[in-house]
C-alpha cells in the first residue's frame, strides 16, 4: 500500500519507486511515481517538533508523539499532545482508507471532557493546528491528479535534481502550480515552491535534513515559508524509529484515554 | 487560615513531587463577570489555581487534582475534583478513587452522562470540567478488540450542588408564604444498599461507534413531597410543608456517532425509570407522580468554509401523561455551535446556544478567545437569556459580559 503518511513528512514531496528500467528517458509523470511510490515504513514512531514563526519571530512550539502504522487497505495513526500546556493530554487517531471515496475517520480525545469524539474529516485546504501546511500538504495527493513537465535540471545543496512543474487537472484546486525539485536516486522532493489560485508566489517548502533510516528516506526537517503572510513553520521529527512492530492495541479507545507517559 | 496553611502545604508538597519524577500542570485564571441590568453589579470575579498531579508507568497510575477558587465575596472554595489510582493489566484497567465519569456523544446535555453529578451553583456556565463532580468509585474497564465493557460501582451517593439562597442563580420558586422545609428526609445513609452501580459496553470501529449502558442510581435532584394542611372549615391552606428526598432511578440507554458524507450524525437515548414529577393535582398524595421518560438527542457535525459546525436537537418524553404535571409531555429544545479560528489558530471565535422551543427561552453564549502566548489566553464572551420562563428564560436578569485571563503550565 502507499498511503500517505500525514505529518510523517515522509510524502510531502512525492516521488517514486522502481517502477522503471535503467536507460530509459524518465518523464515529469515518472519521476512523480518515482517519489510517490518510494518504498515507505510498515509503521513508524516520533516526536513531531512544530515551531510557528510570526512575521515579528515570535515562536510558538507544539510537540506530538505519533505512532503510526500501515495495515495495508487502512492506515492508522494516533498522536498525543505533550505542548503547549494548555493541549497536553489531548490526543487524536486517524484511520485512512485506500479507498479514494471513503472519508478518513478520525477522533479526539480531549481530557477535559473526558470523552473521545467522532469529528469530521478536515478540508484539505485548511491549515493543520495554524502552521503553514494545509492537510493536502501533509496528505497523499497522487500524481495522476496533476500534469508533470520537467522544466529543468540542476544541483540544490549538492544535489542533482530534477526541477518538476506540477499543474492541477482540476482547475478548482488550491493551488494554480509547484514547482518540486527532486532528487536523483533518492526520489525525494528537498524544495517545493507553491503558487495560489491567481498564479501568485505563495509559500516555499525546503527540507533542511532528510535521512536514511533501515533504507528509507525519511525528510526529518522541513521548512515552510508563507511569503505571502510572512509566517513559517518548521516541522521537525526527532526519535524516529520505523519498522519496530507497533502493536495493534495502540490504535485504540483505551490508549487515546491513557495517554503516553 | 487553615485553606491557607493547607495551600502552602499543597505547593510545598508539589515541588517535593516534582523532584520525584510527578508531572505537574494545571492553570491559574481570572474570570470577572459583569451584569447588564440594574447597577453592574459584578456577577462573578473568581481567581483559581487548579493543580494536576500525575504519574504514570506502563502498571500504575495516579492523579490528584486540587484546586481553589478565591472570591471576594463569598466563601473561598479549595476542594479536590479528582484523585485516584490506575492499575493496569493485560486487557483490564481499574480505576479507584474519587474521579468524574463521563458517558454519552452528546455535547453540553446531560442524557446518559449521570454518574457524575453536576455543580450548578453557577448554572450552566462553569467549563464543563468544572460542572462535573467527581464521585468516589471504583471502575474497571474490560477490553475486547475495540469493544470495552466498563463497570462502575459508587458506594457513596452524591447530589448535584444548586446555588444557595442569595445567589443569583438560585431557582425561585413561588411558595406560599406559610411554607416549612422539613429537610429530615434528605440524606441517603451511607452502606451497601444505597450504593450505585452502572455498566457500560462500547465499541469504536470505522463505520460506527456505539455504547449501551444501564446503571441503578438514585435521582441526582431530590423529589419535593409536598404535604398540605387545609382548614377543613375554611378549605383555605393552613401550611405547607415541602420535604425534599432523593429517590431510586433505573436507567437504559446508549449513544452513536456515525459519519456519512463529511457530516458526523450523533444519537443518545435514555428511558428512565422510576421519575417522580410535580403535579398540581390536589387529589395525588404529597404532589408529585411517579412516571417514565424517555430523553433523546440527535445531533449533527460539520465542517464548511473551516467553521466547526454542530446542531443538536433535544427532546424528552414523559410516557402515562398525567394532564396537570408541572413539566409538558413533550420537551423540545436545541443547541447551535460555530466555531472558526484564525490568525494561525492564535483567534477563535464562538457562537453557542441553547434554544428551548418549548418554552420560547435561550441562553445565547458568543465568545473570543486570543491566545496571546503559548499557554496563555484571553477571553471576552457574554452569556444572554432570552425569554421569561423556561430553564434559561427564568434567568433573564443575569445577562453578563465576561473576561476569562487564563495561563496553562
Amino acid at each position: 500500500m502507499r498511503k500517505a503518511i500525514a505529518l510523517t513528512l515522509m510524502v510531502i514531496f512525492i516521488g517514486a519507486g522502481s517502477l522503471l528500467m535503467g536507460g530509459e528517458k524518465l518523464t515529469g509523470l515518472d519521476i512523480m511515481k518515482k517519489v510517490y511510490y518510494r518504498p515507505s515504513p510498515k509503521d513508524m514512531t516520533a516526536e513531531l517538533v512544530m515551531t510557528l514563526i510570526n512575521s515579528n519571530g515570535d515562536k510558538r512550539v507544539r510537540k506530538i508523539r505519533q505512532y503510526i502504522k500501515d495495515y495495508g487497505k487502512v492506515e492508522k495513526k494516533i498522536m498525543f499532545f505533550i505542548a503547549p500546556a494548555d493541549v497536553r493530554n489531548t490526543s487524536f487517531m486517524n484511520w485512512s482508507y485506500d479507498d479514494p471515496n471513503k472519508d478518513d475517520d478520525q477522533w479526539i480525545y480531549l481530557p477535559a471532557l473526558k470523552k473521545i469524539k467522532r469529528i469530521s474529516s478536515e478540508d484539505k485546504s485548511d491549515y493543520f493546528m495554524g502552521s503553514d501546511f494545509t492537510y493536502d500538504d501533509l496528505g497523499n495527493r497522487l500524481p495522476e491528479e496533476d500534469n508533470h513537465k520537467i522544466i529543468r535540471e540542476e544541483k540544490l545543496n549538492g544535489e542533482d535534481c530534477y526541477v518538476i512543474e506540477n499543474t492541477p487537472k482540476d482547475p478548482d484546486y488550491m493551488y494554480s502550480k509547484t514547482i518540486t525539485w527532486v532528487v536523483k536516486g533518492k526520489w525525494i522532493g528537498i524544495k517545493r515552491k507553491f503558487y495560489d489560485e491567481d498564479g501568485e508566489f505563495l509559500k516555499e517548502l525546503t527540507a533542511e535534513k532528510y535521512e536514511n533510516i533501515k533504507g528509507y528516506w525519511i525528510l526529518a526537517r522541513v521548512k515552510m515559508h508563507n511569503v505571502q503572510k510572512d509566517h513559517t513553520t518548521v516541522m521537525e521529527l526527532k526519535n524516529i524509529k520505523v519498522d519496530t512492530g507497533i502493536p495493534d492495541r495502540m490504535f485504540t479507545e483505551r490508549m487515546m484515554k491513557r495517554g503516553v507517559r | 487560615m487553615k485553606r491557607i496553611i493547607a495551600l502552602f502545604a499543597l505547593l510545598i508538597l508539589a515541588a517535593g513531587l516534582a523532584a520525584e519524577g510527578v508531572q505537574i500542570t494545571g492553570y491559574v485564571r481570572n474570570y470577572t463577570g459583569v451584569l447588564l441590568h440594574g447597577d453592574y453589579d459584578f456577577s462573578i470575579v473568581q481567581n483559581t489555581l487548579n493543580l494536576n498531579f500525575e504519574l504514570k508507568s506502563d502498571k500504575v497510575a495516579f492523579k490528584v487534582n486540587p484546586y481553589v477558587y478565591q472570591y471576594f465575596d463569598r466563601d473561598n472554595v479549595f476542594d479536590m475534583r479528582e484523585a485516584y489510582l490506575d492499575l493496569y493489566f493485560n486487557s483490564m484497567d481499574i480505576r479507584i478513587g474519587k474521579q468524574q465519569i463521563i458517558w454519552g456523544k452528546a455535547d453540553g446535555v446531560f442524557i446518559t452522562d449521570i454518574i457524575s453529578p453536576k455543580d450548578l451553583t453557577e448554572f450552566l456556565l462553569r467549563d464543563f470540567d468544572e460542572i462535573r463532580m467527581g464521585v468516589t468509585a471504583a471502575k474497571v474497564d474490560y477490553y475486547i478488540g475495540n469493544s470495552t465493557l466498563e463497570v462502575v460501582w459508587v458506594p457513596v451517593f452524591s447530589p448535584n450542588k444548586m446555588a444557595e439562597e442569595g445567589s443569583i442563580w438560585h431557582p425561585v420558586m413561588e411558595l406560599p408564604s406559610n411554607t416549612i422545609f422539613d429537610f429530615s428526609k434528605k440524606d441517603v445513609a451511607f452502606n451497601l444498599k444505597n450504593s450505585e452501580i452502572f455498566a457500560k459496553f462500547s465499541t469504536l470501529t470505522g463505520p460506527v461507534d456505539f455504547e449501551i449502558m444501564a446503571g441503578y442510581t438514585w435521582d441526582a435532584d431530590p423529589t419535593l413531597f409536598t404535604e398540605k394542611k387545609i382548614d377543613p372549615v375554611s378549605h383555605q391552606l393552613l401550611s405547607m410543608i415541602i420535604i425534599p428526598q432523593y429517590d431510586r432511578l433505573t436507567v437504559f440507554g446508549g449513544s452513536f456517532s456515525t459519519t456519512i458524507k463529511g457530516f458526523v450524525l450523533r444519537g443518545e437515548a435514555a428511558y428512565y425509570v422510576g421519575k417522580y414529577f410535580q403535579t398540581t393535582d390536589p387529589t395525588v398524595p404529597f404532589g408529585v407522580t411517579e412516571k417514565n421518560y424517555l430523553h433523546y438527542l440527535i445531533g449533527l457535525d460539520y465542517t464548511l468554509w473551516g467553521a466547526k459546525v454542530s446542531a443538536q436537537f433535544i427532546q424528552k418524553i414523559i410516557f402515562d401523561y398525567a394532564p396537570m404535571l408541572t413539566m409538558p409531555e413533550h420537551h423540545n429544545m436545541m443547541t447551535v455551535l460555530v466555531s472558526k479560528q484564525y490568525l494561525n489558530d492564535t483567534l477563535t471565535v464562538e457562537f453557542f446556544s441553547y434554544i428551548g422551543i418549548t418554552d420560547g427561552d435561550a441562553l445565547i453564549r458568543p465568545k473570543i478567545t486570543y491566545s496571546f502566548a503559548d499557554g496563555f489566553d484571553i477571553q471576552v464572551g457574554a452569556n444572554i437569556f432570552t425569554g421569561s420562563k423556561g430553564m434559561f428564560g427564568r434567568f433573564h436578569d443575569n445577562d453578563m459580559v465576561y473576561t476569562k485571563l487564563r495561563y496553562s503550565f
